[in-house]
């Protein structure tokens, strides 16, 4: 921390500077990146690209951040937020499929991720395993159970036809024009907000991400919210399972994998935004939207698809050491 | 990041005596149990597949741990030298990614008419390389180390897809084929460059003051630096050396698959579990070369032991999901006995 003096007396130096554009990183380099696409290809800044960014590859990646952005709140992480999203999304078809409602099946596949959240949790907050390790375990098991279940990893596809109607709306439908996916999205981000920084629940989750120790010694329950907090996780990676699944009407065992690390990279890319370099919600959906504009961005200039990881990877790893040196530099 | 080494000991809940008496029997199973076991599964399959044990079936099995073997120590290093906290100690989840770049230079130096010993240059070069940006990630810029190898992993594949093309690169040459061939006793010369390998890094890591610095430095970073070791150099050798293993792996890949390989990233999640495991093997309950050896191969006995039992292999990753768990929850009640 710098010696507060008078602030109106201090001038602005190029320490201040250093810091703000280590502090915002994430912004700048999403005004960055956003500028050199607009002028580095034609087709980047059409209303339509934009709205495929939002729809393709921000929704999913959203969802599945936002269900990361909990564990780390709460400093764990979960390594099965793919677990969750496989089972959801397993569920879902496998009900619709046999008749059953789509409400009914929905919830049904929710449940199922709620189980692998509460899994978790009775393997941290119950046995205390490291939530690393417990959600490896987790993991795991959950690619075995779903081998098992489609006899060595087949598809279950769902027929073209035939569909009930709220399944596809729930992938493609639009409500006053804007598709359903988005909906959800912005609806969950409003609701996670509010339970991790408007609630009591949220302020005791917080205080055991920052310093669990002193949470138990404060009177706080702690292995109740842990506990609560992988369980929302799964049921938030649910909600993902569920959407992706009604947009490509096909479960594929295992695919859900795909999200987790870049789940953890957009939540940790977001604590840059925070000053005390805690994970929050505003910041992870600003990751997200990094990445996903990245994603796009790359596959528009015309570089082999290839080079998307890479240019992702790069950036990354660059806002990742802005914000390191700049936590280093206030912490000398 | 601020998973702090509370979250290790179980929560307080009462019961003391319990919690003691269920910590000491926790141990005593890990001790003794963890050898007991791997020695009750051998008989077993022996029992139940006859073919399983004979030299040419341990041989093949000691071969196909290789490479799985190889980037795990690599592992293990930087897990001891980072410390055992898994969100904030050491690791390297670039390795798997690694092990395909390295196996993709060397199939392309090779099909473009260069010699092996190019060949192998340039494939330790690439381990390398990748291990010395992990360390300066790590050492210099100060990022977790979770992240900052999540990052560089995903730039590597990258890389090795654009060097690939996704296709694989099928390579022939005299150290691949003397590499994939059978060495004395019919055992595949994999398997000897296997054992001779863990023998060389447990010599370095259990039996030199360097190793004894790694453990000091994992252990307890801040009494290593008040004794005046080098910290960030150790830590930063680790990371390297873990690049290296990756180049090496990448090699001894390129003569198992003669070419690269487009999956290299599945092997992650295996090699962080098989260095995980290498705890149990220990006395100390302290990650080892050994332990890991060991756990490497109770993998590939159980893999293999299947096959021959003709058991879906698929329950192989829910196996192994169940032993970290049972391993992590036996050491956190073990060492929540001893309440440092």
């Amino acid at each position: 921390m710098s010696v507060v003096t008078s602030p109106s007396q201090r001038r602005f130096t190029v320490r201040d500077a250093r810091e703000l554009v280590l502090r915002y990183a994430v912004i700048i380099a999403l005004a960055g990146v956003f500028a050199f696409f607009s002028l580095a290809t034609s087709t980047f800044l059409t209303s339509a690209n934009l709205a495929s960014i939002l729809v393709n590859n921000f929704t999913l990646l959203a969802i599945v951040a936002i269900a990361m952005t909990f564990a780390v709140s709460a400093g764990g992480i979960d390594l099965s937020v793919g677990t969750a999203v496989d089972f959801a999304s397993f569920s879902f078809v496998s009900l619709v499929l046999t008749g059953y409602p789509v409400g009914l099946a929905a919830i049904a596949a929710i449940g199922s991720g709620a189980l692998v959240g509460l899994i978790n949790a009775l393997l941290i907050a119950g046995a205390g395993i490291t939530p690393f390790l417990a959600t490896l375990g987790t993991l795991f098991i959950g690619r075995s159970a779903q081998q098992l279940l489609t006899n060595g990893g087949n598809p279950v596809y769902l027929p073209q036809t035939g569909v009930p109607p709220l399944f596809s709306f729930i992938g493609h439908g639009h409500v006053l024009g804007i598709p359903v996916p988005l909906v959800i999205v912005g609806l969950l981000i409003l609701a996670a907000s509010t339970l991790l920084f408007r609630t009591r629940f949220g302020r005791v989750v917080l205080a055991i991400g920052v310093q669990q120790s002193v949470a138990r010694y404060s009177g706080l329950r702690v292995p109740g919210h842990i506990g609560l907090v992988y369980v929302i996780s799964g049921i938030i990676a649910a909600l993902a399972g569920i959407i992706l699944t009604s947009t490509v009407s096909v479960y594929i065992p295992n695919s859900g994998g795909a999200f987790m690390l870049n789940a953890i990279g957009a939540t940790f890319i977001g604590t840059t935004l925070s000053r005390e370099s805690r994970p929050n919600v505003p910041g992870t959906v600003l990751g997200v939207l990094l990445l996903s504009i990245v994603a796009n961005g790359l596959l528009l200039t015309g570089l082999s698809f290839y080079w998307q990881q890479v240019g992702t990877g790069l950036l990354i790893f660059i806002v990742l050491a802005a914000s390191f040196l700049n936590r280093r530099g206030r912490s000398d | 990041m601020s998973a702090d080494i509370d979250t290790l000991l179980p929560y307080e809940t009462g019961g003391d005596i319990r919690r003691r008496i269920a910590g000491s029997l926790a141990g005593f199973a890990l001790r003794g149990g963890s050898l007991l076991a791997f020695a009750a599964l051998l008989v077993f399959f022996s029992v139940a597949a006859p073919f399983f044990f004979t030299l040419g079936n341990i041989g093949n099995v000691l071969g196909q741990s290789a490479i799985l073997g190889v980037l795990a120590i690599g592992l293990t290093i930087v897990i001891i030298g980072g410390g055992a906290n898994v969100v904030k100690g050491g690791i390297d989840l670039s390795l798997a990614a690694n092990l395909g770049l390295s196996a993709a230079v060397y199939a392309t130096i090779i099909s473009a008419g260069y010699g092996d010993a190019v060949a192998v240059a340039g494939a330790l070069a690439t381990g390398a390389l990748i291990g010395a940006i992990n360390a300066a990630a790590v050492v210099v810029f100060g990022i977790v180390p979770l992240l900052a190898t999540l990052a560089v992993m995903n730039v590597v594949a990258g890389l090795e897809l654009v060097l690939t093309q996704n296709t694989v690169v099928s390579a022939s040459s005299d150290l691949l084929s003397f590499l994939s061939a059978y060495g004395p006793f019919d055992i595949p010369v994999l398997a000897y460059v296997l054992t001779g390998f863990t023998a060389i890094a447990a010599a370095i890591v259990q039996f030199t003051p360097l190793g004894l610095r790694l453990y000091a430095v994992g252990a307890f970073p801040e009494a290593a630096r008040a004794a005046g070791l080098p910290v960030k150099r150790i830590v930063a050798g680790s990371y390297i050396a873990s690049g290296l293993c990756g180049g090496l792996a990448g090699i001894l890949s390129v003569s198992y698959l003669s070419g690269s390989t487009t999956g290299a990233g599945e092997m992650l999640l295996p090699v962080v579990v098989t260095a995980l495991l290498s705890v149990v093997f220990s006395r100390r309950l302290v990650p080892t070369i050994g332990g890991t050896l060991l756990s490497t191969l109770l993998v590939g006995f159980l893999t293999n032991g299947f096959q021959l039992l003709n058991i879906s292999s698929t329950l192989v990753s829910g196996i192994q999901g169940v032993l970290i768990l049972l391993v992590v929850a036996a050491t956190s009640l073990q060492r929540g006995k001893g309440a440092v």
